[in-house]
């Protein structure tokens, strides 16, 4: 998708996005390219989320609509590519299932989506306020115990320890790249130095005012969106067009719950638990050693283990 | 664009405009439709509502030598009811996607007009005389009284005020899963293809109970589906050739001699991406809406959303023309894709064939090559090709009297507006034309707006 790479002035009206796509690869146009095919990802869900047809969807508009939102899948992923990988978690969809579960009993009846790690994983960087519980799950499955220094970050799984580095680094890239980041890279950025920096936090998700559209887009890619999308393409030609809706409905849903950049208190208190949980693994591999360095942790096990129980919905 | 003058070119007047006149457009009477029958004498329309209302050229009269015939309400009815598919719960909607003439071989006239999932044979008859003079039976109808019969006399046919009858004569359904698209005939004149987004069938006139599935680009997993059928032709002249187009704008030529299935193409028209023009929207501007072999069948044209395309049969790699019918909304893309105007099917069509030929003749200079399709705000377009002129026209009921030449339209890019001229974002994406018809022999054109049939004709000297 490079295009030429002219620069155009960012213009929030709907009509500054228009124009040729500007090459991704340059340092402030990005920006508006990555506005611009955000909006176009947003409108063609909502293409598809809301058609509420007596007759039958036009097959063309919805395949056409289909192949611009892989396109822009593809997109992100070569560009998650780009930034260090996490390494694919081992148990790849259940959690996640479990989790939309809950949110839409109707979901249940569907096979596990075919959520793909891969996907999920390598766009993680560019948003750390993701479905936290899907990273407890990651840091459920990984074996290898890893000291995490950083405190209140967002859990990476351990795994990633030795690109740990990288990582950091990849944030500061997102930083530079992005004069006006979404919350989510804000968080990504902020939280690395310091959880209790919720008031720069709420001050990126008030500034860019005419960006909560975007953002929300940026969180519905970082759901599993590309599973639960090729299912919802296949039941989108399907004769059953209302599990559609359901799955929709049903991704919609769960952004709202696990969307932590759609409110302040939201963010600083899903990232609460988060890095609580988080202290419970790194310190799990130590309980066979002496028990009074961990005395203070054990009193708030069983309140943390009922969380993520809830979290996770087993 | 056009300028007034020269000896070919034509001055477009305004002629007749059929349909409602207020601006509050009922659903069911948007035209959907357009065709003229292969003399020229009926024009047929198909509506959202299901209907086909066919009008009839007068018999050009000897002292108004100034003006061809007025087209005139020749028969209505009723050709598709809306039907619910109680599988899917979704309604069947009645709206006619297309109309084709048959050529004439009695005195009745047959079309197949076709909705979303079934095709109709109508025959439109007139009658004219009806038999009078029963012995038994009264002018009324009613039965005499045998006893009261005397004399017996011959019935005879006496002249009566003329009735057109349609009636169906032929219902070709369930063979289609997906939406019907294009229906056309074989120059056999015998069998007809349709096609939906996946599927192409060829049926036999006169067998319902069967057809034979000729291409299938369904996938096995739905899931990997990217591509559908938008448009599909016969070869004007070989019955066993036909094109269909697709919605990433390649064009697919197939022979039925080859095999029963033709998903292998014997020729791919596609030409490569312009790395200039490249957007998001690159696929869907380029998704093809319309395909039409020119009369003689050598070249074919295509509309996609910017653009109509000639192509030459013998050259697959690329179009041989290329007319922008509006490339001002080049930049307006990401709009259009909101509020779904970039899926707009517009339509397009060639002149009538007499004034065509396209095999080898000493004489091309008088041959006249035009194509015209529809654009917004009620605007159309002609491009004459020999020329390389332009025209844009405008289908409205201001200032239209009959027998004025119609005034060019032109559309301010950006920049100044000069006077006359129309800034592109005070186009009405409302007011679409997506119909347009083009008489066989005549230059008379048939232009549909949203609810209203115009009808233009060249000034005759």
């Amino acid at each position: 998708m490079l295009g030429k790479g002219g620069k155009r002035k960012f213009d929030e009206h709907e009509d500054g996005l228009e124009g040729k796509v500007v090459s991704p690869t340059d340092g402030p146009s990005k920006v508006s390219y990555t506005l611009q095919r955000q909006t176009i990802f947003n409108i063609s869900l909502m293409k598809l989320y809301n058609h509420r047809p007596l007759t039958e969807p036009s097959l063309q508009k919805t395949v056409l609509i289909n192949n611009m939102l892989r396109r822009i899948q593809e997109e992100l992923k070569q560009e998650g590519s780009l930034r260090p990988m996490f390494v694919a978690a081992s148990q790849p969809a259940d959690p996640l299932s479990d989790n939309f579960r809950e949110a839409q009993p109707a979901f249940s009846h569907l096979a596990s989506p075919p959520l793909l790690p891969t996907d999920f994983v390598s766009t993680m960087p560019l948003e750390s306020c993701l479905t936290p519980a899907s990273l407890l799950e990651d840091d459920t499955f990984c074996t290898s115990p890893a000291v995490q220094h950083d405190g209140p970050t967002k859990p990476p799984p351990p795994a990633l320890q030795p690109v740990k580095d990288s990582f950091s680094s990849a944030l500061d890239e997102i930083e530079e790249l992005c004069p006006a980041p979404t919350s989510a890279e804000a968080v990504a950025a902020e939280s690395a130095a310091d959880d209790s920096k919720a008031q720069p936090i709420e001050s990126n998700i008030h500034k860019p005012e005419g960006l909560p559209e975007s953002r929300t887009a940026e969180s519905k890619l970082m759901d599993p969106l590309p599973g639960n999308f090729e299912i919802t393409a296949s039941t989108g030609f399907l004769t059953d067009l209302t599990l559609d809706d359901i799955l929709f409905a049903d991704i919609d849903t769960s952004m709202y719950d696990f969307d932590p950049c759609t409110s302040a208190t939201g963010a600083a208190s899903k990232m609460a638990p988060v890095s609580a949980d988080e202290l419970l693994k790194t310190l799990a591999p130590y309980s066979s050693q002496p028990v009074t360095p961990n005395q203070p942790f054990k009193m708030d096990l069983t309140e943390l283990d009922h969380i993520m129980e809830v979290l996770v919905g087993s | 664009f056009l300028g007034a003058g020269g000896g070919n070119d034509i001055q477009w007047c305004f002629s007749q405009v059929k349909g409602a006149v207020d601006d509050d457009v009922a659903e069911a009477d948007i035209i959907s439709t357009v065709e003229f029958n292969h003399s020229g004498e009926l024009l047929a329309t198909g509506d959202k509502g299901g209907r086909v209302v066919i009008f009839q050229q007068e018999q050009e009269n000897k002292t108004q030598s100034h003006s061809r015939g007025e087209y005139n309400v020749y028969s209505t009815f009723q050709s598709h009811e809306p039907e619910f598919d109680y599988l899917k719960s979704l309604e069947i909607e009645e709206k006619i996607n297309k109309i084709r003439w048959l050529p004439q071989k009695n005195a009745a006239q047959f079309l197949l007009s076709t909705n979303d999932k079934t095709i109709k044979l109508w025959k439109i008859s007139e009658r004219d005389k009806r038999p009078e003079g029963y012995n038994l039976k009264e002018e009324d109808g009613r039965y005499r009284d045998p006893t009261t019969v005397t004399t017996l006399r011959v019935p005879v046919f006496r002249p009566m005020d003329l009735m057109v009858e349609a009636s169906p004569r032929r219902i070709f359904a369930n063979a289609h899963t997906y939406h019907i698209n294009s229906i056309s005939i074989n120059s056999d004149y015998e069998t007809y293809l349709s096609a939906d987004d996946l599927r192409i069938n060829l049926w036999h006139l006169e067998i319902t109970d069967r057809s034979f599935n000729i291409v299938d680009i369904k996938p096995a997993n739905m899931e990997e589906l990217t591509e559908v059928i938008t448009a599909a032709e016969f070869h004007p002249n070989s019955c066993s050739t036909f094109v269909y187009s697709s919605s990433k704008g390649t064009i697919r030529l197939c022979d039925m001699r080859a095999s029963a299935l033709c998903d292998r193409h014997s020729k791919l028209f596609e030409e490569p991406e312009d790395p200039s023009n490249r957007s998001f929207f690159s696929e869907i501007i380029s998704s093809i809406s319309d395909v039409k072999f020119s009369h003689s069948g050598r070249y074919m044209m295509t509309r996609d959303y910017l653009s109509v395309k000639i192509w030459d049969l013998n050259m697959e790699n690329r179009p041989v023309e290329t007319y922008q019918v509006h490339e001002y909304l080049r930049s307006k893309l990401c709009s259009l894709y909101e509020n779904d105007c970039i899926f707009d099917k517009f339509e397009c069509c060639w002149n009538g064939s007499d004034r065509q030929v396209e095999f080898l003749s000493l004489c091309t200079s008088d041959l006249s090559s035009i194509v015209m399709t529809g654009s917004y705000n009620n605007f159309f377009r002609m491009f004459d090709r020999n020329t390389k002129r332009d025209i844009t026209l405008e289908a409205s009921r201001e200032n239209n009297k009959p027998r004025t030449v119609l005034k060019p339209r032109k559309v301010c890019a950006s920049g100044k507006r000069k006077k006359d001229e129309i800034s592109v974002d005070s186009l009405d994406f409302n007011k679409k034309i997506l119909h347009t018809a083009w008489h066989p022999k005549e230059n008379i054109i048939a232009v549909a707006t949203t609810n209203n049939l115009y009808i233009f004709q060249d000034k005759m000297n």
